[in-house]
Protein backbone atom coordinates (compact mmCIF):
# COMPACT_ATOMS: atom_id res chain seq x y z
CA UNK A 1 0.00 0.00 0.00
CA UNK A 2 1.23 3.34 -1.06
CA UNK A 3 0.95 6.68 0.30
CA UNK A 4 1.29 10.12 -1.50
CA UNK A 5 4.40 11.05 0.53
CA UNK A 6 6.37 7.78 -0.76
CA UNK A 7 4.84 8.32 -4.60
CA UNK A 8 6.88 11.56 -4.40
CA UNK A 9 9.70 10.62 -2.36
CA UNK A 10 10.07 7.75 -4.96
CA UNK A 11 10.02 10.13 -7.94
CA UNK A 12 6.76 8.56 -9.16
CA UNK A 13 4.85 11.44 -9.18
CA UNK A 14 5.33 15.45 -8.59
CA UNK A 15 3.64 18.28 -7.53
CA UNK A 16 2.18 20.48 -10.26
CA UNK A 17 2.10 24.17 -10.07
CA UNK A 18 1.20 27.26 -11.45
CA UNK A 19 1.27 30.83 -10.77
CA UNK A 20 -0.96 31.98 -8.46
CA UNK A 21 -2.29 35.49 -8.35
CA UNK A 22 -1.54 37.51 -5.01
CA UNK A 23 -5.34 37.35 -4.05
CA UNK A 24 -5.06 33.40 -4.37
CA UNK A 25 -4.85 30.33 -1.91
CA UNK A 26 -4.23 26.89 -3.60
CA UNK A 27 -7.24 24.79 -2.52
CA UNK A 28 -6.64 21.19 -4.43
CA UNK A 29 -3.49 19.50 -5.53
CA UNK A 30 -2.25 18.63 -8.70
CA UNK A 31 0.28 15.79 -9.36
CA UNK A 32 2.16 14.24 -12.52
CA UNK A 33 4.05 11.65 -13.87
CA UNK A 34 7.45 12.36 -15.33
CA UNK A 35 6.20 11.69 -19.02
CA UNK A 36 3.05 13.97 -18.38
CA UNK A 37 5.95 16.68 -17.00
CA UNK A 38 7.61 16.08 -20.06
CA UNK A 39 4.54 16.50 -22.24
CA UNK A 40 3.98 20.00 -20.33
CA UNK A 41 7.60 21.02 -20.98
CA UNK A 42 7.14 20.52 -24.72
CA UNK A 43 3.70 22.98 -24.25
CA UNK A 44 6.11 25.31 -22.83
CA UNK A 45 8.24 25.09 -25.72
CA UNK A 46 5.74 26.25 -28.19
CA UNK A 47 4.38 22.61 -29.46
CA UNK A 48 0.69 22.97 -31.07
CA UNK A 49 -1.89 20.83 -32.72
CA UNK A 50 -1.92 20.51 -36.46
CA UNK A 51 -5.16 22.43 -35.92
CA UNK A 52 -5.94 24.46 -33.52
CA UNK A 53 -9.87 24.87 -32.12
CA UNK A 54 -9.11 27.50 -29.15
CA UNK A 55 -8.40 30.91 -29.19
CA UNK A 56 -5.90 30.15 -26.82
CA UNK A 57 -2.72 28.90 -27.48
CA UNK A 58 -2.50 24.98 -26.22
CA UNK A 59 -0.04 25.95 -23.32
CA UNK A 60 -2.41 29.01 -21.98
CA UNK A 61 -5.16 26.19 -21.61
CA UNK A 62 -3.49 24.36 -19.76
CA UNK A 63 -2.68 27.01 -17.58
CA UNK A 64 -5.96 28.03 -17.30
CA UNK A 65 -7.46 24.79 -16.58
CA UNK A 66 -5.01 23.98 -13.80
CA UNK A 67 -5.31 27.63 -12.66
CA UNK A 68 -8.96 26.66 -12.12
CA UNK A 69 -8.22 23.88 -10.43
CA UNK A 70 -6.25 24.45 -8.07
CA UNK A 71 -7.94 28.03 -7.09
CA UNK A 72 -10.97 25.85 -6.28
CA UNK A 73 -12.82 27.07 -9.15
CA UNK A 74 -16.26 25.02 -9.80
CA UNK A 75 -14.76 22.78 -13.30
CA UNK A 76 -17.84 22.72 -15.40
CA UNK A 77 -18.72 18.47 -15.62
CA UNK A 78 -18.62 17.26 -19.36
CA UNK A 79 -16.85 20.45 -20.56
CA UNK A 80 -13.92 20.18 -18.93
CA UNK A 81 -13.81 16.60 -16.79
CA UNK A 82 -15.26 14.06 -17.12
CA UNK A 83 -14.80 10.16 -16.12
CA UNK A 84 -13.82 7.40 -18.99
CA UNK A 85 -16.18 5.23 -17.64
CA UNK A 86 -18.54 4.66 -14.83
CA UNK A 87 -16.50 1.93 -12.82
CA UNK A 88 -14.52 1.30 -9.90
CA UNK A 89 -11.47 3.62 -9.38
CA UNK A 90 -12.16 4.99 -12.90
CA UNK A 91 -9.92 7.19 -15.08
CA UNK A 92 -10.86 10.64 -15.67
CA UNK A 93 -9.88 12.93 -18.32
CA UNK A 94 -9.28 16.89 -17.77
CA UNK A 95 -10.57 18.57 -21.49
CA UNK A 96 -9.00 21.76 -23.09
CA UNK A 97 -10.93 22.90 -26.67
CA UNK A 98 -7.35 21.61 -27.86
CA UNK A 99 -6.36 18.96 -25.19
CA UNK A 100 -6.93 16.40 -23.04
CA UNK A 101 -4.92 14.90 -20.19
CA UNK A 102 -6.20 11.78 -18.23
CA UNK A 103 -5.14 10.41 -14.94
CA UNK A 104 -7.08 9.80 -11.26
CA UNK A 105 -8.22 11.04 -8.38
CA UNK A 106 -6.09 9.85 -5.31
CA UNK A 107 -8.37 11.56 -2.88
CA UNK A 108 -11.33 14.06 -3.40
CA UNK A 109 -9.64 17.81 -4.98
CA UNK A 110 -6.07 15.36 -5.69
CA UNK A 111 -6.08 14.67 -9.51
CA UNK A 112 -2.79 12.88 -10.61
CA UNK A 113 -1.97 13.53 -14.21
CA UNK A 114 -0.65 10.54 -16.25
CA UNK A 115 -1.07 11.18 -20.37
CA UNK A 116 -1.28 14.48 -21.79
CA UNK A 117 -2.15 14.56 -25.92
CA UNK A 118 -4.15 16.23 -28.30
CA UNK A 119 -7.92 16.32 -28.53
CA UNK A 120 -8.36 15.61 -32.31
CA UNK A 121 -5.58 12.89 -32.35
CA UNK A 122 -7.67 11.06 -29.10
CA UNK A 123 -10.74 11.35 -30.95
CA UNK A 124 -9.08 10.13 -34.46
CA UNK A 125 -7.04 6.89 -32.98
CA UNK A 126 -10.08 6.39 -30.15
CA UNK A 127 -7.21 5.96 -27.66
CA UNK A 128 -9.45 6.55 -24.54
CA UNK A 129 -9.34 2.92 -23.95
CA UNK A 130 -5.65 2.33 -24.30
CA UNK A 131 -5.07 5.30 -21.59
CA UNK A 132 -7.41 3.96 -19.46
CA UNK A 133 -5.99 0.18 -19.74
CA UNK A 134 -2.52 1.64 -19.52
CA UNK A 135 -3.06 4.12 -16.06
CA UNK A 136 -4.69 1.13 -14.49
CA UNK A 137 -1.69 -0.90 -15.35
CA UNK A 138 0.53 2.00 -14.28
CA UNK A 139 -1.22 2.05 -10.74
CA UNK A 140 -1.58 -1.70 -10.05
CA UNK A 141 2.98 -0.98 -11.01
CA UNK A 142 2.85 1.31 -8.12
CA UNK A 143 0.50 -0.52 -5.68
CA UNK A 144 -1.66 1.86 -5.61
CA UNK A 145 -5.18 0.54 -4.54
CA UNK A 146 -8.75 2.13 -2.96
CA UNK A 147 -6.44 3.94 -0.46
CA UNK A 148 -4.93 6.16 -3.04
CA UNK A 149 -8.18 6.10 -5.03
CA UNK A 150 -11.54 7.75 -5.44
CA UNK A 151 -14.35 5.33 -5.68
CA UNK A 152 -17.35 7.26 -6.47
CA UNK A 153 -17.82 8.95 -10.17
CA UNK A 154 -20.06 10.98 -9.68
CA UNK A 155 -19.11 14.88 -10.00
CA UNK A 156 -18.66 15.70 -6.81
CA UNK A 157 -17.56 12.54 -5.11
CA UNK A 158 -13.84 13.91 -7.50
CA UNK A 159 -14.28 18.06 -6.54
CA UNK A 160 -15.37 19.85 -3.78
CA UNK A 161 -17.81 22.88 -4.49
CA UNK B 1 10.16 17.91 -5.84
CA UNK B 2 7.72 19.76 -7.64
CA UNK B 3 7.11 21.27 -11.25
CA UNK B 4 6.07 24.93 -11.74
CA UNK B 5 4.14 24.82 -15.63
CA UNK B 6 5.41 28.67 -16.11
CA UNK B 7 4.22 30.01 -19.29
CA UNK B 8 4.85 33.81 -18.60
CA UNK B 9 2.63 36.72 -17.67
CA UNK B 10 1.70 37.82 -20.28
CA UNK B 11 0.51 34.14 -21.77
CA UNK B 12 -1.38 33.58 -18.80
CA UNK B 13 -3.52 36.63 -18.64
CA UNK B 14 -4.22 36.24 -22.18
CA UNK B 15 -5.26 32.63 -21.17
CA UNK B 16 -7.16 33.02 -18.03
CA UNK B 17 -9.45 35.95 -19.59
CA UNK B 18 -10.30 33.82 -22.52
CA UNK B 19 -10.81 31.14 -20.20
CA UNK B 20 -12.76 32.96 -17.39
CA UNK B 21 -15.12 34.79 -20.70
CA UNK B 22 -16.31 30.78 -21.37
CA UNK B 23 -16.95 29.57 -18.27
CA UNK B 24 -18.80 32.86 -17.51
CA UNK B 25 -20.86 32.15 -20.40
CA UNK B 26 -21.43 28.30 -19.39
CA UNK B 27 -22.18 28.98 -16.17
CA UNK B 28 -25.04 31.42 -17.15
CA UNK B 29 -26.63 29.25 -19.46
CA UNK B 30 -26.16 26.38 -17.22
CA UNK B 31 -28.75 28.48 -14.78
CA UNK B 32 -30.60 29.24 -17.22
CA UNK B 33 -31.02 25.62 -18.31
CA UNK B 34 -31.38 24.81 -14.33
CA UNK B 35 -34.37 26.73 -14.40
CA UNK B 36 -35.58 25.81 -17.22
CA UNK B 37 -35.78 28.68 -19.54
CA UNK B 38 -33.55 28.44 -21.89
CA UNK B 39 -31.73 25.26 -23.62
CA UNK B 40 -28.50 25.40 -25.78
CA UNK B 41 -31.21 24.75 -28.82
CA UNK B 42 -33.59 27.30 -27.78
CA UNK B 43 -30.24 30.00 -27.68
CA UNK B 44 -29.43 28.74 -31.63
CA UNK B 45 -32.71 29.61 -32.43
CA UNK B 46 -33.03 32.77 -30.97
CA UNK B 47 -29.97 33.78 -32.47
CA UNK B 48 -30.70 32.36 -35.70
CA UNK B 49 -27.89 30.19 -36.07
CA UNK B 50 -26.91 26.32 -36.10
CA UNK B 51 -26.89 24.87 -32.62
CA UNK B 52 -23.61 23.12 -33.42
CA UNK B 53 -21.75 27.06 -33.51
CA UNK B 54 -23.22 27.73 -29.77
CA UNK B 55 -22.08 24.35 -28.84
CA UNK B 56 -18.45 25.19 -30.40
CA UNK B 57 -17.92 28.69 -29.12
CA UNK B 58 -19.20 27.65 -25.49
CA UNK B 59 -17.02 25.17 -25.73
CA UNK B 60 -14.12 27.38 -27.00
CA UNK B 61 -13.85 25.24 -30.27
CA UNK B 62 -15.01 28.81 -32.29
CA UNK B 63 -14.05 32.01 -32.05
CA UNK B 64 -15.70 34.47 -29.71
CA UNK B 65 -15.83 37.87 -31.18
CA UNK B 66 -17.25 40.68 -28.53
CA UNK B 67 -20.40 40.82 -31.39
CA UNK B 68 -21.09 37.23 -30.63
CA UNK B 69 -20.54 37.70 -26.87
CA UNK B 70 -22.98 40.29 -26.97
CA UNK B 71 -25.07 38.32 -29.01
CA UNK B 72 -25.31 35.38 -26.63
CA UNK B 73 -25.41 37.97 -23.55
CA UNK B 74 -28.65 39.29 -25.06
CA UNK B 75 -30.15 35.97 -26.05
CA UNK B 76 -29.96 35.02 -22.40
CA UNK B 77 -31.56 38.01 -20.98
CA UNK B 78 -28.21 39.10 -19.46
CA UNK B 79 -25.91 42.05 -19.50
CA UNK B 80 -22.43 41.98 -19.83
CA UNK B 81 -19.94 43.92 -16.94
CA UNK B 82 -16.52 44.83 -17.78
CA UNK B 83 -14.25 46.36 -15.70
CA UNK B 84 -10.22 46.97 -15.79
CA UNK B 85 -8.51 47.35 -12.53
CA UNK B 86 -5.45 46.89 -11.00
CA UNK B 87 -4.43 43.37 -9.95
CA UNK B 88 -5.22 42.75 -6.43
CA UNK B 89 -2.11 43.53 -4.52
CA UNK B 90 -2.13 42.05 -1.40
CA UNK B 91 -2.91 37.99 -0.40
CA UNK B 92 -6.48 37.73 0.72
CA UNK B 93 -9.63 35.66 -0.26
CA UNK B 94 -9.80 33.14 -3.22
CA UNK B 95 -12.72 34.26 -5.73
CA UNK B 96 -16.12 33.91 -3.91
CA UNK B 97 -17.26 30.59 -6.15
CA UNK B 98 -21.17 31.42 -7.46
CA UNK B 99 -22.42 28.24 -8.50
CA UNK B 100 -21.50 24.08 -8.46
CA UNK B 101 -19.50 22.22 -9.92
CA UNK B 102 -22.56 20.13 -10.47
CA UNK B 103 -23.15 22.43 -13.89
CA UNK B 104 -24.57 19.31 -15.66
CA UNK B 105 -26.09 17.65 -12.89
CA UNK B 106 -25.45 13.74 -11.64
CA UNK B 107 -24.11 10.83 -14.25
CA UNK B 108 -26.37 8.56 -15.94
CA UNK B 109 -25.31 4.79 -15.37
CA UNK B 110 -26.23 3.11 -18.80
CA UNK B 111 -26.23 -0.51 -19.00
CA UNK B 112 -23.88 -0.72 -21.57
CA UNK B 113 -24.96 -5.01 -22.58
CA UNK B 114 -28.42 -4.55 -22.57
CA UNK B 115 -27.87 -1.54 -24.65
CA UNK B 116 -25.51 -3.71 -27.03
CA UNK B 117 -27.67 -6.45 -27.38
CA UNK B 118 -30.68 -4.05 -28.44
CA UNK B 119 -28.10 -2.48 -30.87
CA UNK B 120 -27.69 -5.62 -32.35
CA UNK B 121 -30.85 -6.23 -32.84
CA UNK B 122 -32.14 -3.11 -34.13
CA UNK B 123 -34.18 -1.45 -31.48
CA UNK B 124 -34.69 1.89 -32.22
CA UNK B 125 -32.98 4.08 -29.78
CA UNK B 126 -35.92 5.17 -28.27
CA UNK B 127 -36.72 0.99 -27.28
CA UNK B 128 -33.08 1.00 -26.25
CA UNK B 129 -33.33 3.67 -23.59
CA UNK B 130 -36.60 2.52 -22.45
CA UNK B 131 -35.49 -0.82 -21.71
CA UNK B 132 -32.28 0.56 -19.80
CA UNK B 133 -34.38 2.40 -17.30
Amino acid sequence: MSTIEELVLNGAISRIEVEMTKRDQPLRLLYGTPDFIEWLATLTSGAEPKTRLGQATAAEQIDQLFYSYLSGMPLIHIRQFRCIRAERNAVWELKTPDTRIFGWFMKKDCFVCVFGNWADEIKEYDLYRGYRIAIRRLRRQLGVDDNLCVQGVNPFDVLSV
Amino acid sequence: MSFQFDIGSRARNAGRFIGRVRNELLRALSEKKKDGKLSQQALAKKLDVHRSLINRQLSGEANLTLRSLADLAWAMDMEIWFELKKPAAHPGQNEPVITSTLGYGEIKYVNVAVRRERVARGASSGEIVKSIE
